[in-house]
C-alpha cells in the first residue's frame, strides 16, 4: 500500500531578482516519515522551509500539506505544524519556562494544558530543572534543546526543523535526536535540514539531496550510497602536481583537483585496496610526497561529493 | 604582535566600511547637528539685534499724527522691524491678536483711539483720561525676551508722549500766567519756562520731571487665559515630555531590529498568528509606555512645581495623537534600519535634530523664518504648540483638534512609509 502523502511540492521556485534560489523543486514526504534535506549552505534548505513554513512567498509553485493547499489555508497548516529555526529563536531575558508559556499562547494553549505540556517538553530536552532560569544564562547546547522544545508545544503533526544541531556538545546533540527521534515513532512526520551527513545517515528514512536550489538525488540513504557512493580518497601533495601525475592517477578512479595549484585531489574509486596499493607505488617510484591522506568509505558525504564536486562543507 | 594588532585594525576598519549607513550617520550626525542648533539657537543669541530684529506688529486705532512721530521714534530702536501692514492690508486688532494667538508674532502694540488727543489734554495725575497703549502678547512667549523689547519700545513711548504733554501744558501755563502782563514780563517768564523745559530734557531725575500721561496695559489675545505668565515649568514639561516621547524610537526600533536578528519574528510567523497581530501587540506596549510616561512628566510638573493643566480631554487628545506619531516613526525607523548601529544613530539623530526643529531646544518665533518653516514639517512643533495651547493659553478641546489631527497625520504618514519597506524576517 502507498505511504499516505503527508507534504506534496510541485515545481517549486523562488527567486530574489535574478538569483534563483529554489529551481523547481518537486518532492513527495509521507506521513510519519523522518525526512532529511541535504545539502551545502545555500543549496536552497532554508529557502524551502521559508515557503514551507509561509515566511516566504514562493515565485511559483504549489505546495500541499495534510491534503490542504498551504497558500489558501496556511493558519489552519500552521496551527498542526511545529518549526526550530537554526537562529535561537526565543527571549533570552525570560526564563525558559516563561517562553515555552509565551509560545504556547500564540498557538492557543491556555491554563492546564499550556502548564502540563510546558513541563513535558521541557523535560523531553532535559530542561525540566533549568525551567525557571533566564535563557540568557544557558550554554548554547541548553539553548538548542529550548529551541527544540518550543517548536513541542503544541504537539504538531508535522516538525520542521532547520539545522537543530548546529554548534552543540555531543551531549545536547545525542539529547536533540534522541528527542526527535522518539518524536517520529510517536507519529510526527519529521521534515529535517542538515549538513551532518551521519545525522541524516543515521535517523532518516529518506533524503533528498540540494544542490544551487535543485534537486540532485532522492532515495533512502543506503539505496543513495548504493547508486552513488565510491570511496573517496583525499590527497594533499606537497608540491604541486603536474598533468603525468595526475593522468596517471586516473587509471586508478575519477581525479578531481580541487585547487589552482594541483595539490589538493580527490580520487573517486570503487576500488579502495587496488588504488591504494597503486597510489603507495606511484609515490615510490616517482618520489611523491603526500602532505595529508585520507580515505572515506562510501557514505553520503562520498555521494554528494561524487554527484557535485564538492564537498558538504565547501 | 604589530602584525596582529594591523590586522585588527584593518579588519575593524573593513567592517566599518561594509556598513555604509551606520558609518554615514557617525560622519552626518555632528554635521547635521552643527547645522541644526547653530541655524536653531542663532535666535537666541541674535534675536532682538540689528541682524535678526524681532517683529511686533502694530495697530494703530488713533490714526493721528502723534502715532506717526511715536513710531518714527520707536524704528530707530536697533532689533525691532515694525509691522503695519501684512499681505498690503493695515492691520486690525482682530487680525493681529490671531498672529500672536498662531505663535507667528510675539508681540502686538496697540494705541487705542484718542492716544494722541489724549495725550494733549491728559492731566498729570489722572489715569481715566490718559492715553492708553496696549501691549498684547502670546503668554507662551519667553518673558525676558517679552520684557526687554516691551521696556525699549515703553521708553520710546513715554519719551514722546511727555513731550508732547509738556509742551501743550507749558503753553497752556504760558498763556494763563502771563495774561494781561506787559510784553517784559511775558518775556521773563519765558526765560523761566524755556530753562525748566531745557532742564527737563536734559535728563532731569524722574521725580522732577513728571510721569509721561500713558497708560501701557500688557493683556493676552481675547480668548487667551490673561493675567498669568508661562513659568519655566510650564515651558519645560511639555517640551521635554515630548522630548523624552520621542526617544521611545530608540527602544521600539531596537526591538524590532533585535526580534529579526533573534529569528523570533521567523518562529512567531510559522505560528498561526497574522502579521497584523503580531505588529500591532508587539507596537502597543510601546503605545503604553509613552502614555505613561506623559502622565508621569505632567504628574511631576503638577506634584512638584504646581502647574496648571488646564483642560483635561484635551490633554487626553493631544497626548495620544502624540505617542501614535511617535511609534509610528519607531516603526520606520525599524523598517529603514539594517543593523543594530544604523538604527541607535539614526534614533538618535531624529530625536534630538527633530527636538531641536521643533522648538523643544528654542522658541519657533525667535528661529529664522526657513527654520520656523522646517519647524512645521515636525509633529515635535505641532504637539508643543497643543500643549502650550491647553497649558498656557488655557485653550479646550475644541481649539486644539487641528494640533491632535496634525499629529495623527504624521503618525498615518509614518505607519504608511513604514508599512511599505518593513519586513519581519533580515
Amino acid at each position: 500500500m502507498r505511504p499516505e502523502s503527508m507534504v506534496t511540492i510541485e515545481n517549486l521556485r523562488k527567486c530574489y531578482g535574478e538569483t534563483e534560489a529554489v529551481k523547481g523543486l518537486d518532492l513527495e514526504i509521507f506521513r510519519g516519515e523522518f525526512f532529511g534535506l541535504l545539502g551545502p549552505n545555500g543549496a536552497g534548505k532554508t529557502t524551502t522551509f521559508g515557503i514551507l513554513t509561509g515566511l516566504i512567498e514562493p515565485t511559483e509553485g504549489h505546495i500541499s500539506i495534510n491534503g490542504f493547499d498551504l497558500l489558501l489555508r496556511p493558519r489552519k497548516l500552521k496551527a498542526r505544524m511545529g518549526f526550530v529555526p537554526q537562529s535561537f529563536a526565543f527571549y533570552p531575558t525570560l526564563t525558559a519556562r516563561e517562553n515555552a508559556a509565551f509560545f504556547g499562547r500564540i498557538y492557543g494553549l491556555r491554563g492546564r494544558s499550556l502548564t502540563d505540556r510546558i513541563h513535558v517538553v521541557l523535560e523531553t530536552v532535559g530542561l525540566k530543572d533549568r525551567s525557571e532560569q533566564q535563557v540568557a544564562t544557558f550554554s548554547n547546547g541548553m539553548k538548542r534543546r529550548l529551541n527544540l522544545a518550543l517548536g513541542l508545544l503544541h504537539e504538531p503533526d508535522l516538525l520542521i526543523l532547520d539545522e537543530p544541531t548546529v554548534g552543540v556538545d555531543t551531549q545536547s546533540r545525542n539529547a536533540i535526536l534522541e528527542s526527535l527521534e522518539a518524536l517520529n515513532r510517536s507519529g510526527v512526520t519529521v521534515l529535517y535540514a542538515t549538513h551532518y551527513i551521519e545525522e541524516a545517515q543515521r535517523f532518516c528514512h529518506r533524503v533528498a539531496i540540494l544542490d544551487y536550489g535543485k534537486l540532485i538525488a532522492l532515495d533512502t540513504p543506503g539505496v543513495l550510497i548504493q547508486k552513488f557512493g565510491r570511496s573517496l580518497i583525499r590527497i594533499e601533495f606537497q608540491e604541486v602536481s603536474d598533468e603525468t601525475l595526475l593522468r596517471e592517477m586516473e587509471r586508478f578512479g575519477s581525479v578531481r583537483v580541487l585547487d589552482d595549484q594541483k595539490r589538493k585531489i580527490h580520487l573517486e574509486t570503487d576500488h579502495t585496496e587496488n588504488a591504494l596499493k597503486s597510489l603507495l607505488a606511484l609515490r615510490e617510484g616517482r618520489g611523491v610526497l603526500f602532505k595529508t591522506f585520507d580515505i572515506v568509505e562510501p557514505n553520503l558525504e562520498t555521494v554528494f561529493v561524487h554527484l557535485t564536486g564538492r564537498s558538504l562543507r565547501d | 604582535m604589530i602584525q596582529q594588532i594591523v590586522a585588527i585594525i584593518a579588519k575593524e576598519l573593513r567592517v566599518l566600511w561594509r556598513d555604509r549607513q551606520a558609518l554615514t550617520l557617525l560622519f552626518m550626525m555632528p554635521v547635521f547637528f552643527i547645522l541644526v542648533m547653530s541655524f536653531a539657537l542663532e535666535g537666541v543669541f541674535e534675536a532682538g539685534s540689528k541682524g535678526r530684529p524681532i517683529g511686533v506688529l502694530v495697530v494703530d486705532e488713533d490714526k493721528g499724527a502723534l502715532v506717526e512721530q511715536t513710531l518714527a521714534d520707536v524704528r530707530r530702536l536697533e532689533g525691532l522691524t515694525l509691522i503695519e501692514t501684512i499681505d498690503g492690508m493695515t492691520l486690525t486688532r482682530e487680525r493681529a491678536e490671531q498672529l500672536v494667538q498662531k505663535g507667528k508674532y510675539p508681540l502686538v502694540l496697540l494705541f487705542e483711539k484718542g492716544f494722541s488727543e489724549r495725550i494733549c489734554k491728559a492731566p498729570k495725575d489722572s489715569t481715566e483720561e490718559m492715553a492708553t497703549v496696549q501691549f498684547v502678547s502670546d503668554p507662551a512667549t519667553n518673558v525676558q525676551l517679552l520684557a526687554s523689547v516691551k521696556g525699549a519700545i515703553r521708553s520710546v513711548i513715554e519719551r514722546r508722549a511727555f513731550l508732547e504733554n509738556l509742551t501743550h501744558r507749558l503753553k497752556k501755563e504760558f498763556e494763563t500766567s502771563t495774561a494781561g502782563l506787559p510784553a517784559l514780563a511775558k518775556d521773563l517768564v519765558n526765560l523761566s519756562a524755556g530753562k525748566r523745559f531745557d532742564r527737563i530734557l536734559s535728563g532731569a531725575p524722574p521725580e522732577e520731571r513728571g510721569q509721561a500721561p500713558v497708560v501701557f496695559i500688557s493683556t493676552t489675545p481675547q480668548g487667551v487665559r490673561p493675567g498669568r505668565r508661562p513659568t519655566a515649568t510650564e515651558q519645560n514639561v511639555p517640551a521635554y515630555t515630548i522630548f523624552g516621547v520621542f526617544f521611545i524610537v530608540l527602544t521600539l526600533a531596537s526591538s524590532f531590529i533585535q526580534e529579526k536578528k533573534d529569528g523570533t519574528f521567523q518562529r512567531l510567523l510559522a505560528a498561526p498568528l497574522p502579521p497584523i497581530a503580531l505588529l500591532l501587540g508587539k507596537l502597543f506596549p510601546y503605545y503604553l509606555v509613552n502614555l505613561i510616561q506623559i502622565v508621569l512628566m505632567f504628574a511631576v510638573g503638577v506634584i512638584f512645581f504646581g502647574i496648571k493643566l488646564g483642560s483635561l480631554p484635551a490633554l487626553i487628545v493631544v497626548s495620544l495623537a502624540l505617542a501614535a506619531a511617535a511609534n509610528g516613526l519607531g516603526l520606520l525607523v525599524a523598517a529603514l534600519g539594517k543593523t543594530e548601529a544604523q538604527v541607535d544613530g539614526f534614533s538618535v539623530l531624529l530625536a534630538i535634530t527633530l527636538a531641536a526643529l521643533g522648538g523643544m531646544m528654542v522658541p519657533t518665533f525667535i528661529m529664522p523664518d526657513v527654520m520656523k518653516t522646517i519647524s512645521l514639517f515636525t509633529p515635535h512643533a505641532w504637539a508643543l504648540a497643543g500643549y502650550h495651547d491647553i497649558i498656557i493659553r488655557g485653550l479646550g478641546l475644541r481649539q486644539v483638534v487641528f494640533e491632535a489631527e496634525v499629529l495623527l497625520g504624521f503618525a498615518c504618514l509614518f505607519f504608511v512609509l513604514a508599512l511599505w519597506r518593513f519586513r519581519f524576517t533580515e
